[in-house]
């Protein structure tokens, strides 16, 4: 397709208002470049490399391990401390996932719902008022007064 | 040959879950497993494993640690030179420990560690065409649970599957041993656990326990704990008369 487009001359990407195609257009042709010059260097399994995938070579992460120091009833009271507050971090945390007791999706459902709920009465009161200008034409809004000095 | 969770399987062989499933989601391959193209093929023998949402290992049986990025270990140091310290963490090459990877440590303020003493510290590099590294401290400088162990306690290997055993989260070993002594454990990725007790019989017992659980069902670790409590309790007595 490239080829097929007609380029812009290099006088008229040098005026002042053609600053950003010409940004552009330098991009692509270094894209370009590059890809030609180090096309043969990529292998059929770099080309097939998809992202679907990430490899995670330790077993910390897989069985969520923990750090293997650990020390009881005042043996290493400074390892037991660091040990508390880890504890004390997680609890935290459960705690404010506990403490919320509407989620945010529970949330987001609600609000949607009031939208909708608006709109429907918003539609229901002007379909009164248009009852009411029918009917019995509301009384005039008085009219604006000037204030006289 | 095809498999699938919880199969047991062999180097060679294609997972076949990650292969039929079409969905984008992002899989995380964990250790015994590589993948070419798209087809994902174990790469060590054991059992394959998934955790959720999306992490596929291979549970396996091994002596030999490679190690890996993050991961805590415990070594020996077997060198000093002008300004790193070379330590057997077990691996095929010895990892480096530069002086200055310790807490408060800087060029005039030598930490003072000796040839033959224990470290517990952590990989930072870990590449199968370089040296491992390892250092003391954490990103902000502080030693938090790293740094060198006190030569008064007993150092013992066992294999890296006892190991991820011991430290699952849900592992019941160490909060029953601790009902009925005290005791302290540093437990590296490389298979080197490092007890300590109050007395020579009572860190035999830790270690004992520990060693004897490679083989006891979850169920069966109270069981193995109250045992060892028992048989301490007696010598302990025996002692004393």
């Amino acid at each position: 397709m490239s080829a097929n487009k007609t380029k812009l001359s290099k006088s008229i990407l040098e005026m002042k208002f053609m600053k950003r195609t010409k940004e552009k257009v330098e991009k692509q042709q270094f894209q370009e470049e590059g890809e030609e010059y180090f096309g043969n260097e990529l292998t059929e399994r770099m080309k097939k490399d998809s992202e679907r995938f990430i490899i995670e070579p330790s077993y910390i992460f897989c069985e969520k391990l923990i750090d293997g120091r650990v020390s009881f009833q005042g043996m290493n009271p400074e390892i037991e401390r660091l040990m508390e507050e880890e504890q004390k971090n997680e609890c935290v945390k459960v705690k404010e996932k506990e403490e919320t007791d509407i989620s945010d999706e529970q949330m987001a459902q609600n609000w949607k719902n009031y939208r909708k709920m608006t709109k429907t009465e918003r539609k229901y009161e002007r379909s009164l008022e248009n009852q009411n200008n029918n009917d019995e034409s509301l009384p005039k809004k008085p009219k604006f007064l000037k204030p006289q000095y | 040959m095809e498999v699938s969770v919880g199969d047991v399987v062999m180097p060679g062989d294609t997972v076949k879950d990650i292969t039929t499933i079409t969905k984008k989601e992002t899989i995380i391959l964990g250790p015994g497993l590589r993948r070419e193209a798209d087809t994902v093929y174990a790469y060590k023998a054991g059992v394959l494993r998934k955790t959720e949402p999306a992490v596929y290992y291979v549970d396996s049986y091994q002596k030999r640690y490679v190690p890996n990025r993050g991961e805590h270990v415990v070594g020996i140091v077997t060198q000093k030179s002008s300004d790193i310290f070379k330590v057997d963490i077990g691996a095929s090459e010895q990892a480096s420990l530069s002086y200055l990877a310790f807490e408060g440590a800087t060029k005039k303020n030598r930490p003072d560690i000796q040839v033959g003493d224990l470290v517990f510290a952590k990989l930072l590099v870990a590449s199968k065409d370089m040296e491992p590294e390892l250092v003391c401290v954490d990103s902000h400088g502080k030693e938090k649970k790293l740094g060198i162990l006190s030569s008064d306690g007993m150092l013992f290997t066992c294999s890296l599957s006892l190991i991820r055993k011991i430290l699952n989260r849900n592992s019941p070993l160490f909060n029953m041993l601790a009902r009925s002594q005290a005791f302290e454990v540093a437990a590296g990725m490389n298979g080197r656990v490092w007890v300590k007790a109050r007395t020579i019989q009572e860190t035999i017992a830790i270690a004992t326990a520990i060693l004897a659980a490679e083989y006891a069902p979850l169920s069966g670790i109270k069981k193995l704990c109250s045992d060892i409590e028992k048989t301490l309790l007696l010598t302990q007595s025996g002692n004393v008369e």
